[in-house]
């Protein structure tokens, strides 16, 4: 684990300076019953793996568009993927008719509102735009 | 009857005149490409959205590979699967790889989803008249189980499901010493997966059956598998960047392969037995299958192995593997494979003697494979939602090695080198 986080804090140090800038944090509904959730839990939700909350809930996943930048950067601190390696993942489930990808959102505002306004749902933004309307379930930095 | 007269199973050796025959006047390409123009078309126009968007409503979406490939050999015909009559030579051809699927996905209600899909590819009769490859109900009662029925992919082998989507993978094709010898990509039936999330990763298990609807091309006539039932069943787990899966899957085939000149042969004079060893009529094969993936991060390596075994004689059992591996750099993915498959022969004796007994053996050799095939290639993502790909192909086997190719002359020397260019695209 210590050997993935150490491989995984030196390929960040690679990345370009905006990317390293961005503090994308994991929000969900506060009525969803989840204070924390881990990395395998966030990774098993938003790429179609298994879409439940420890909560027992039915997780509803959104991806912001990917003109927003926060989408790239979210992806690469989780798995370490471009956009277009998710776009190829996505290929392979969706044409296999097996698992949809999450919802998009129009922007930042619109995902926060709906997951503000879903129970269940879980979406990503910058730290600055999660008000108090939603819960801080997951963060990427120590 | 000369030998050659019975040479239609899974090969057909020397009999390259039908080869000819079966090529339409009409150029394929020429009603190809208007389609081909009619995908970019559509595809640009879609560019504002991805595969990604639109969970949760209605939704249309496509995939397309517009491929060219070509062989060092005439010899014998490269084909990307045992469902194509025949494949390349010396000159350039976009037959092989060249596909375009279209799908709607209906969110009929919160658990529940119809999914259709179409696809136009070169096919078993040498058309590119679309089929439908996907039309089922998706209910999804909880995160633990999802049960499908209608027509659908199986996961006969991993990845299987997705082998026409080349958006969706490193290499142009999967690796034909693998996945050639399936014909067959969709069943009327219904599966069940059910996930379990079990210490750190996930278990999952399917189980798949249903009827076979499809058609193969064996030289100038053609199987007909229709009403064959296929079940099956595999158990994978996923943790971290590991995903491992053991699968199994069977076809009792309800039709004989078109061979009932020999059998008519061996009837009339006795060999009842013999006859009746040869067919495929009710025979059962069984397909067992391993495979382990790594992905993390920009590295991705596969490997998969397989075993089949016939019950009939006139295939003869067989294991394959392949392993591959790729590191993108950037937007550029270089890949390196190596696949392999190889079969061991069966005897028979007829009880007519030592002629027939060889005539049979001549046929029963049409299913032998003795080879590997060493890849090399790149993957360049140069805009959202498409790839270019180039790539090698050095197949190396024996002379005899005859059963993934197609129209063999009879010095093939086992050796063919593919050159492949594809752009892949998903709308």
């Amino acid at each position: 684990m210590m050997r993935r986080y150490l491989l995984l804090l030196a390929l960040c140090a690679l990345l370009p300076p905006p990317d390293a800038a961005a503090d994308v944090v994991v929000i969900a509904n506060p009525r969803a019953g989840v204070d924390r959730l881990s990395r395998d839990e966030v990774v098993n939700i938003f790429l179609g793996r298994f879409r439940q909350l420890p909560s027992g809930l039915s997780a509803l996943p959104a991806d912001l568009p990917s003109s927003q930048p926060e989408k790239a950067v979210f992806y690469r601190q989780l798995v370490n993927k471009e956009l277009a390696e998710i776009n190829a993942y996505w290929a392979r489930l969706v044409f296999s008719g097996r698992t949809v990808p999450p919802r998009q959102a129009v922007g930042n505002d619109d995902l926060v509102s709906w997951v503000a306004g879903t129970q269940g749902a879980i979406g990503y933004v910058d730290r600055a735009r999660a008000d108090g309307r939603v819960k801080i379930v997951y963060e990427f930095s120590p | 009857m000369t030998k050659d007269s019975y040479n239609t199973s899974g090969a057909g050796r020397g009999s390259g005149c039908f080869s000819r025959l079966l090529r339409k006047p009409l150029p394929w390409w020429t009603r190809r490409a208007s389609v081909a123009a009619v995908v970019l078309a559509v595809s640009t126009a879609a560019q504002a959205g991805d595969v990604t968007s639109e969970g949760g409503e209605f939704s249309l979406r496509g995939f397309g590979t517009l491929g060219l490939a070509r062989s060092s050999s005439s010899q014998a015909e490269f084909v990307r699967d045992l469902s194509q009559p025949d494949g390349l030579s010396t000159h350039w051809s976009a037959k092989t790889d060249s596909v375009l699927g279209l799908q709607a996905n209906f969110p009929a209600a919160e658990n529940l989803e119809a999914v259709a899909q179409a696809v136009s590819r070169y096919r078993y009769d040498g058309s590119h008249d679309p089929e439908l490859t996907w039309a089922f109900l998706k209910f999804e009662p909880n995160p633990n189980l999802s049960l499908r029925g209608g027509r659908l992919g199986t996961e006969f082998y991993m990845l299987a499901d997705s082998r026409l989507v080349g958006y969706s993978y490193l290499p142009i094709r999967p690796p034909n010493d693998y996945y050639g010898a399936l014909p067959f990509s969709y069943i009327d039936g219904a599966d069940g997966l059910a996930t379990l999330p079990l210490g750190e990763g996930l278990l999952r298990s399917k189980l798949f059956a249903g009827l076979i609807r499809e058609k193969a091309p064996l030289a100038n006539r053609q199987w007909d598998m229709n009403r064959s039932v296929m079940s099956g069943a595999y158990v994978d787990y996923q943790q971290g960047a590991w995903q491992w899966r053991l699968g199994y899957a069977q076809v009792k085939f309800k039709k004989d392969l078109p061979l009932a000149d020999l059998h008519q042969l061996l009837e009339l004079n006795g060999a009842m037995d013999a006859s009746k060893a040869l067919s495929m009529a009710d025979k059962l094969s069984r397909f067992y299958s391993a495979g382990a993936v790594y992905d993390s991060g920009p590295l991705q390596v596969q490997l998969m192995l397989s075993r089949t075994q016939h019950d009939s004689k006139v295939f003869e059992n067989s294991h394959a593997g392949y392993l591959i591996a790729g590191y993108r750099l950037n937007k550029v993915t270089p890949f390196a494979g190596f696949s392999w498959t190889r079969s061991s022969s069966k005897q028979l004796s007829t009880g007519l003697g030592p002629v027939m007994d060889a005539t049979v053996a001549g046929i029963m050799a049409d299913s032998h494979s003795d080879q590997h095939t060493a890849t090399l290639g790149l993957r360049w993502d140069f805009r959202q939602d498409m790839a270019l790909k180039a790539q090698l192909d050095a197949v190396r086997g024996s002379p005899r090695s005859i059963f993934p190719t197609r129209w063999e002359q009879p010095n093939y020397n086992g050796r063919l080198n593919i050159v492949s260019l594809a752009l892949d695209f998903v709308f």
